[in-house]
């Protein structure tokens, strides 16, 4: 299971994210810029849940009202050229 | 450049049945979803109710574009919604192409799954329960010869018989193995008990499967220790309350399965490994509210497990505690496609009252329309969580709070 990927875009495994949180005592944003679990082409919308239980299972903590992961927009995968000013005013 | 009076984020039950409510009104508004189709979710959904009739989601979503149309309503679809951006008493929509400048904001961009990961789920010809849907029932694609179902809950069952009436050979349905994640999906105790508790408001063959473990604990005890070896069968295909996956084997592609027996509280029996030969696999763990552009615009969230996660806090009203941002649908608590439409009826109404010149007569609309939410999540045939209403009271009570500061602010700024 150590071995199992958690976050697929950029591939960051179970064990290393047990590692890093216990390591660092980590938050999940903390986490989240340690590993860069959930920051790949999805954006977290595939692990993000996965990573929160990662975090509530090994602090023993109940999730909370605050979003555990910081979401920035763009919230889709965008190319530069479309982010660049591109997209026109309707 | 023109202002809109609202921009409805999602095309599915919720998104259209606003839609439909803001151009009855004659409000000026544009309905932006990222997938080529309108109807959203609603496009997968075909099952049987108790009654006998079937819910057909396509033919439902046809129903709503339809009547859409006839109003001159703008519906752009391949949109992406990446940002909302807030200016004075006004919002800018980014999408890949244009941006939108609207007075109000619908958010209706429903759920996405949380599969649960298992070893070798990134091999190809593993997809979640939802794709498979899709895959099958949109696309009419063939997922694969033979495949197996992991996780056992209203929704996997539901796309199980979905899945069997496309003709689609399915070895089993069992839990996923105990592990840091899969919490209490990978406990038979934790989902025999949920089993029972939603069967009587199941569709009906799951009504017959739930239904054998009864509402007692005791029944519940016994069925999870003489659980048959052979699972209990339901559209031809065993479900094992007793049996989880450890592994997913194959080297370019899912070729075979390594299923453990657990016991009744879902700990692995060693040596109890068999193979089992397949080539898809679904993982089944459940939805959550897909709630990012909430968050990106600065709605206060509330976790809610009954919900299904962190919602957008809001009221009855489908107001968010941001002036002209509303929410609809599976973003404000994992229900049925039912209950999203008639919250979608809400947030259209409320704002067509905030634009109108006579507000008196739609809030007597706005009213119904609100009862007729609670009427429809009480003759829910598909529940997602038994206590679905608590969850929803709580998210309330959340939102009359942070009002009830604000004000509080705003009379201290005066006194001052």
């Amino acid at each position: 299971m150590k071995d199992t990927i958690i976050c697929r875009c950029e591939e960051v495994t179970l064990g290393e994210l047990e590692e890093l949180a216990k390591k660092h005592h980590s938050s999940a944003r903390e986490l989240k810029l340690l590993s860069r679990a959930g920051m790949g082409f999805c954006g977290g919308r595939t692990c993000r849940q996965a990573v929160d239980r990662v975090l509530t299972s090994i602090t023993k903590k109940d999730p909370t009202d605050a979003l555990p992961l910081k979401v920035a927009p763009p919230v889709r995968p965008m190319s530069l050229v479309d982010l660049g000013g591109a997209a026109k005013d309707e | 450049m023109q202002v809109y009076d609202a921009v409805i984020i999602g095309a599915g039950p919720a998104g259209l049945a606003a839609a439909i409510q803001c151009r009855e009104n004659n409000l000026n508004v544009v309905v932006l979803d990222e997938y080529p189709k309108a109807g959203g979710r609603l496009l997968g959904q075909l099952y049987q109710e108790p009654d006998g009739t079937w819910w057909n989601g396509i033919e439902e979503s046809k129903a709503l574009e339809t009547k859409a149309e006839q109003l001159d309503t703008d519906i752009r679809l391949g949109v992406s919604v990446h940002h909302i951006e807030t200016l004075d008493n006004q919002f800018v929509v980014h999408t890949k192409k244009e941006n939108f400048t609207t007075k109000n904001v619908i958010i209706a961009t429903g759920a996405a799954e949380s599969p649960v990961p298992v070893p070798g789920w990134t091999l190809p010809g593993v997809m979640s329960i939802g794709a498979a849907q899709v895959m099958t029932n949109v696309h009419r694609v063939k997922v694969g010869e033979k495949g197996i179902i992991v996780g056992i809950n209203v929704l996997s069952a539901a796309i199980a018989q979905e899945l069997h009436l496309a003709g689609i050979e399915l070895h089993s349905m069992v839990l996923p193995a105990k592990h840091i994640i899969s919490g209490e999906q990978a406990n038979p105790r934790k989902v025999i008990d949920d089993l029972s508790r939603v069967a009587h408001l199941a569709p009906s063959k799951f009504i017959q499967f739930g239904s054998k473990f009864a509402k007692y604990k005791w029944a519940q005890n016994l069925a999870l220790q003489f659980y048959p070896k052979n699972g209990i069968k339901m559209w031809e295909m065993p479900i094992h309350l007793r049996k989880a996956i450890k592994q997913i084997n194959g080297t370019e592609k899912v070729e075979s399965v390594t299923l453990v027996d657990v016991t009744a509280d879902g700990e692995i029996v060693e040596h109890s490994e068999e193979e089992v030969q397949v080539d898809f696999v679904c993982i089944a763990g459940g939805l959550y509210p897909l709630a990012e552009l909430a968050a990106v615009v600065g709605c206060p969230f509330q976790y809610s497990e009954e919900l299904g996660g962190h919602v957008p806090i809001h009221n009855e009203r489908m107001e968010t505690p941001i002036p002209g941002i509303y929410v609809a649908g599976n973003i404000t608590g994992i229900e049925s496609a039912k209950v999203a439409r008639e919250q979608g009826i809400v947030a259209g109404l409320s704002i067509a009252k905030k634009e109108s010149d006579s507000p008196d007569i739609i809030e007597e609309k706005l009213q119904t329309a609100i009862e007729n939410v609670k009427a429809t999540r009480k003759a829910a045939t598909i529940q997602f969580h038994p206590n679905i209403p608590e969850g929803r009271a709580n998210v309330s009570a959340a939102f009359s709070k942070i009002i009830d500061e604000q004000k509080t602010e705003t009379t201290k700024e005066k006194i001052s």
